[in-house]
């Protein structure tokens, strides 16, 4: 807080009260007074002023200073009254006790969204789990009668399946639940999982699939972690280059305090311009505008799982070479602790 | 080799019948629900499919009521897909936890597995006048011995498994990719063919058939 701010929008206080004093020494001076009493009732006029301003002054200021100081400080600024001690003067009290309703209401506000989200996000995990059971009624039926559907039926209910997955794991990763359990996860059990989800897309694609040195034990959640690397391998299928032989290469990096997944494939790549925001939320890009069924989601829940998990998530690329993608878990001294 | 089916939706109930029927079990179908327990006891099977929805009760506290009197192997289907779904059974008693939608090629492998665990006898098998030795990856007919390479031995196994009925490439790329060996058509192509010259070496000529458009058949 500004003194000179202050004083600004004072201004018509100070006006005013100059103004009597010029009418007083006006006054003064017609009725011929001495010097020595215009001096002396001069002081007195404007000592009290000085005073009372300066004095209101500094009460204001070191209130607003530690308003704005614990605002900035808290990660909830909306808490930022509890912070305060409840104020004496009338005025103030009034202001406070405004606050305190603004406040209050928003927290019911607050709350009723809240519920909104639950139901809602309960409702959508319940109604996944309902349509699923006609989804693998359906793949049942695909497989018992192949000579009636044609293998493009397969096809076609994995990719209902993959698109059930990602609003699935978005409402997940959205919503602030717990709704994962860390574990020592078998990598080659998740990534052997993955592969034969997409055994056939990366078969009628044409794709070498290579995986190597793999077979660590890393603490994740593995449902979500096959979820993430589903994503990406369907990316790689997605966006492999038609002009050569396609591959989709899997291994680790393993050091000290990490193990990287490393997902690499020789596809079309991504575009300097693109790489950086390839993890937004609704980015779809140059690959994207190109191949059309893009909803530029998948990578940003991907994103959001890993921020979750406390993974990081990184990716290198190079356009019309390749597409390395890293997921960085910690080895956690604290599980083996806690086990 | 009787499996018992618990699942309240009828097709899924139909269609998985006749996909155990074709693979040469024999599925019965739980009909009565509210004795669900004393119903699976008197129906004896040898294994159990379990989903976790179903009336009267739920899978899981049946699955731990079944655990306190029979071991029977139990595998669950569901649609519930968390990491804490699956550990909770897993820590009931269940032998395997399997997804919906799943791939029905891999809900017979696991099955396929879970029985060769009850027999325990993975390692030698017999074939013709030749023992099979899994373990160290050989096939001799007393003469002489063929060592197999990891892809040809599953491929072997699989058809040996599925003696005298058509298997499909399909099939056998799945069991190839099950085992973590992601090869392609073409490499498919190149092991089943070393696979019958080695088998020819053993005397065991055409012993492997090709069915156009259908697949293979060992007989």
């Amino acid at each position: 807080m500004k003194f000179t701010k202050y004083l600004k929008d004072k201004i018509i206080e100070i006006t005013f009260s100059i103004f009597i004093y010029f009418l007083i020494l006006l006054l003064l001076l017609a009725f011929k007074s001495k010097i020595e009493l215009i001096i002396s009732l001069t002081i007195i006029y404007f000592i009290p002023f000085i005073f009372i301003t300066t004095k209101n002054f500094y009460k204001k200021q070191q209130f607003i200073n530690t308003l704005l100081n614990n605002i900035s400080n808290l990660d909830k600024a909306y808490l930022v009254l509890e912070t305060l001690k409840k104020p004496s003067s009338y005025e103030d009290k009034l202001i406070y006790d405004a606050m305190y309703e603004i406040n209050k209401s928003m927290n019911e506000n607050i709350k009723n969204y809240e519920e909104q989200v639950y139901t809602f996000k309960n409702y959508i995990e319940m109604w996944i789990h309902e349509v699923k059971i006609p989804l693998s009624s359906l793949t049942l039926l695909v497989h018992n009668h192949k000579d009636k559907f044609s293998k493009n039926s397969q096809r076609q209910i994995k990719k209902i399946d993959d698109y059930l997955e990602q609003i699935l794991y978005y409402v997940r990763s959205e919503n602030a639940n717990k709704d994962y359990l860390i574990n020592k996860v078998n990598l080659k059990k998740s990534i052997t999982a993955v592969a034969l989800k997409n055994k056939d897309f990366i078969l009628e694609s044409n794709i070498n699939l290579i995986v190597e040195n793999i077979q660590q034990e890393i603490y994740t959640d593995s449902k979500w972690l096959e979820f993430i690397i589903n994503q990406i391998i369907s990316n790689s299928i997605k966006y492999k280059d038609n002009n050569k032989e396609s591959f989709i290469k899997i291994y680790t990096i393993e050091n000290k305090e990490t193990v990287s997944i490393v997902i690499e494939d020789n596809g079309i790549g991504i575009s300097k311009s693109d790489i950086r925001r390839v993890f937004e939320k609704s980015f779809t890009g140059e690959n994207g505008r190109i191949n059309g069924s893009s909803t530029g989601m998948g990578l940003f829940i991907v994103k959001n799982l890993c921020d979750k998990l406390g993974h990081s998530i990184k990716i290198d690329s190079e356009k019309n070479q390749y597409t390395k993608v890293y997921i960085t878990v910690s080895k956690n001294k604290y599980y083996e602790v806690v086990k | 080799m009787k499996i018992l089916i618990i699942e309240d939706d009828k097709l899924m109930c139909e269609e998985l019948s006749n996909l155990l029927q074709n693979a040469g079990y024999t599925p019965i179908v739980l009909k009565d629900f509210k004795n669900a327990k004393e119903e699976i006891i008197k129906l004896s099977p040898d294994l159990i499919l379990l989903d976790i929805n179903i009336p009267y009760t739920n899978g899981e506290v049946l699955l731990q009521e079944l655990r306190k009197v029979i071991n029977t192997p139990i595998i669950m289907l569901t649609s519930r897909n968390t990491e804490t779904d699956e550990v909770l059974s897993m820590s009931y008693g269940a032998d395997d936890y399997i997804n919906k939608p799943y791939n029905p090629t891999i809900l017979l492998l696991r099955i396929n597995a879970i029985i060769k665990r009850i027999e325990n006898n993975m390692s030698i098998t017999n074939y013709e006048n030749c023992k099979i030795n899994i373990k160290k990856g050989t096939i001799t007919n007393g003469k002489i011995e063929i060592i197999l390479t990891k892809n040809e031995m599953i491929i072997f196994t699989y058809l040996l498994n599925h003696k005298n009925t058509i298997v499909t490439r399909d099939e056998l790329m799945t069991d190839l990719w099950d085992n973590n060996e992601y090869i392609n058509d073409g490499a498919l192509t190149v092991n089943i063919s070393r696979l019958r010259t080695k088998l020819k070496s053993l005397g065991l000529e055409d012993n492997i058939q090709t069915r156009k458009g259908q697949g293979y058949i060992l007989i």
